[in-house]
């Protein structure tokens, strides 16, 4: 196969495979200014990239699991969580709301890493597990209702909604989110671990890396990213529902796998789910302009992500498709 | 999914020592190895009937227990299908978007409230056809396109859901077809109908599984795909097939969920993939494949099904219910943990 010249052999290089989402997007960007003149404003993009906040910020999460080879199917359950909990506790707590939802968050991730690594039980098993043990919990607390955030809690969540030199507030979150995960992947020892192991899982096991470690870290991360973005959800729409984010984790996962990061690891990053998310997002409006019934969203994004995934696979890393 | 890695036996040997995998493989040598692992099962399932029974003793009136299988009807057919995928170590994600297409076909080419359609059965034949063209294509998209089947059918899941959604409306549709609403209502020998066909479901598979040949090679994929492959099955066509076979099985289902709701909506399959999931696992249906079946998957339905209707009689919040599922998923993986320790898990 790799001795003739092929479509498919462009699709599998490395390089087209990391721009082809950033042309993909130019392309997308510039037929809807022509569709639309003015589009690429300052303030509509502010805007394009505010209703992107949420989505990006869940997928830089799951890009964490997926850069090793796993997947996070619990982030929606994780982020609705978090959203019943800001609208439960900001009342009594205030402000000590934020770190208690987030560090939830942080707390089933780790329970997501420790069942998949230590109980040897594949990624997508035992995070539908923990998103089933999440989403349980968030319907129980919430009583299967959604919260509205009442006055006195707008007020110390209206900082989230604030622009700032014009830029929405949520746009510097994901912004400083997506800086931060780009910077621990690229420069830390856990950033440069958890490429190696989906890369390449016996050879990272046989040269000493602590595997086990790197995966719960990385499924820890997943879970308090997913835990921030349902905090952020919670202040934009100021209630908190437990299937508030079910509707994400479909175009959080699409995200990243159209940004190029390939399902099997150790290719891709934080970058590429930055295009990836943007694209999503673009879409999604496109679809609404185009008049395609919302309904049918699902559907597109559900052979977008079949599409994706057939091209960036890295089929010589598994022996057997199950 | 998993990797055989013979070089890092000695790593795994090491890990073996550890202290959360070495718990529960203590309490499976506790259960004296395979013979009675296959029976623990069984034994949760009685013990649990047994405890219930004392605390509320309403459990075993006839009543109830009619309930019981009533409310095990859809679950059982779900997870028939969903047995073959494990049993080939694969996974369908798209139960719910299958379950919501057959649904939304029957209903709305039955009697209902929305247009003037009126094909009686042939509605219900239909929506068969649909669940198992659904699963035809999660089958060929993932032997074609040779992507694993958790990605191939969680866009399943959302194109089924999607499709069913718009073709609904949004809006949720009743169905009034009498004959069809008959398999919730008309009881046969004190069970409503929908049990009986949830059992011939039962059987069907049980046939598939043990006598025929489509059944063998599904359970010989999940042992060793490689050796099947060099054994000349025709592992290909023996996935498609089994993954159509799986959304003929969700099609049934879909009928039968919507006769028993009487309409058709958006959230109709809300929580079914977690519950059919959670009950071939239980029942002892290994993820990795290639050990267990449709009996103790019966078994594992009849676990979760007395578990949730155990729940209610005791008054706990019927919210919490999935996350009790989703530690049940994790408390039945880590106790059938032995065989899984010498691969790499992603």
């Amino acid at each position: 196969m790799n001795e003739t010249f092929s479509i498919r052999q462009v699709f599998e290089g490395k390089w087209t495979q990391g721009a082809i989402p950033l042309v993909l997007l130019v392309a997308l960007l510039l037929v809807i200014e022509i569709a639309a003149p003015g589009f690429l404003t300052g303030e509509t993009l502010a805007l394009l990239f505010a209703n992107t906040a949420v989505l990006f910020i869940l997928a830089t999460g799951v890009t964490f699991a997926i850069l090793l080879g796993g997947i996070d199917l619990s982030i929606q359950a994780v982020a609705s969580l978090a959203s019943v909990m800001m609208a439960q506790l900001l009342p009594s707590l205030g402000f000590a709301a934020f770190p208690v939802a987030i560090l939830s968050g942080l707390a089933f991730g780790l329970l997501s890493g420790i069942v998949h690594v230590k109980l040897r039980v594949p990624s997508f098993v035992a995070t539908l597990a923990t998103g089933g043990v999440v989403t349980g919990l968030a319907l129980w607390v919430s009583n299967g209702r959604a919260i509205t955030i009442e006055e006195a809690g707008r007020e110390k969540t209206a900082w989230i909604n604030a622009t700032i030199f014009g830029l929405p507030v949520v746009v510097l979150i994901s912004a400083l989110i997506g800086i931060v995960s780009f910077l621990a992947l690229r420069y830390t020892r856990f950033g440069r671990q958890a490429i190696a192991v989906g890369a390449g899982e016996p050879a990272a096991w046989a040269a000493g890396i602590n595997v086990d470690r790197t995966k719960i870290i990385a499924f820890a991360a997943s879970g308090m990213l997913a835990a921030i973005a349902g905090v952020v959800l919670a202040a934009r729409l100021s209630s908190g529902s437990p299937v508030l984010a079910n509707q994400l984790l479909l175009p959080a996962i699409a995200a990243v796998i159209v940004g190029g990061t390939a399902i099997t690891g150790g290719l891709g990053g934080v970058a590429r789910t930055a295009v990836g998310a943007l694209i999503i997002s673009i879409v999604r409006i496109g679809m609404t302009f185009v008049g395609v019934n919302i309904f049918l969203e699902n559907m597109v994004f559900g052979a977008v992500l079949i599409a994706a995934v057939a091209i960036t696979i890295d089929r010589s890393k598994i022996a057997v498709i199950k | 999914m998993t990797i055989d890695t013979e070089p890092l036996k000695s790593v795994s040997d090491i890990e073996r020592t550890t202290l959360m995998t070495f718990i529960p493989g203590r309490i499976a040598v506790m259960f004296g190895g395979r013979r009675w692992r296959g029976l623990a099962p069984l034994a949760v399932l009685v013990v649990l009937c047994v405890l219930i029974t004392i605390a509320n003793p309403n459990f075993i009136e006839l009543r109830n227990l009619v309930r019981l299988a009533n409310s095990a009807a859809v679950p059982l057919t779900l997870a028939m299908g969903l047995t073959f995928i494990i049993l080939m170590g694969s996974i369908d994600l798209s139960v719910e978007g299958t379950l919501s297409v057959a649904a939304m076909v029957v209903v709305l080419l039955a009697a209902n409230d929305s247009n003037g359609n009126d094909y009686g059965w042939w509605a219900v034949l239909a929506a068969v056809v649909a669940g198992t063209v659904m699963g035809l294509i999660s089958g060929l998209v993932q032997t074609m396109l040779r992507i694993p089947s958790f990605m191939a059918t969680l866009g399943m899941w959302f194109i089924g859901l999607g499709l069913s959604v718009y073709m609904l409306g949004g809006s949720a549709i009743r169905l009034n077809d009498a004959s069809i609403r008959d398999l919730a209502l008309y009881r046969f020998l004190g069970l409503p109908l929908a049990v009986w066909v949830a059992v011939g479901a039962f059987a069907l598979a049980a046939i598939i599984q043990y006598h025929t040949r489509l059944g063998r090679h599904i359970l010989a994929i999940g042992g060793d795909e490689d050796v099947t492959k060099l054994s000349g099955v025709n592992v290909t066509r023996v996935r498609i097939a089994a993954f159509a076979l799986a959304g003929f099985f969700f099609g049934i289902a879909g009928v039968l969920a919507a006769a028993q709701l009487g309409q058709s909506h958006a959230v109709i399959g809300d929580g079914r993939l977690f519950a059919a999931v959670t009950a071939v696992v239980v029942g002892g249906t290994a993820l990795t494949g290639g050990e267990g079946g449709v009996v103790n998957t019966l078994i594992g339905v009849l676990i979760v099904t007395v578990l949730a209707n155990g729940m209610i009689l005791l008054g706990i919040s019927p919210y919490i219910q999935q996350t009790v599922q989703g530690l049940m998923i994790i408390a039945a993986v880590a106790l059938s943990l032995d065989r899984v320790r010498l691969k790499i898990v992603k």
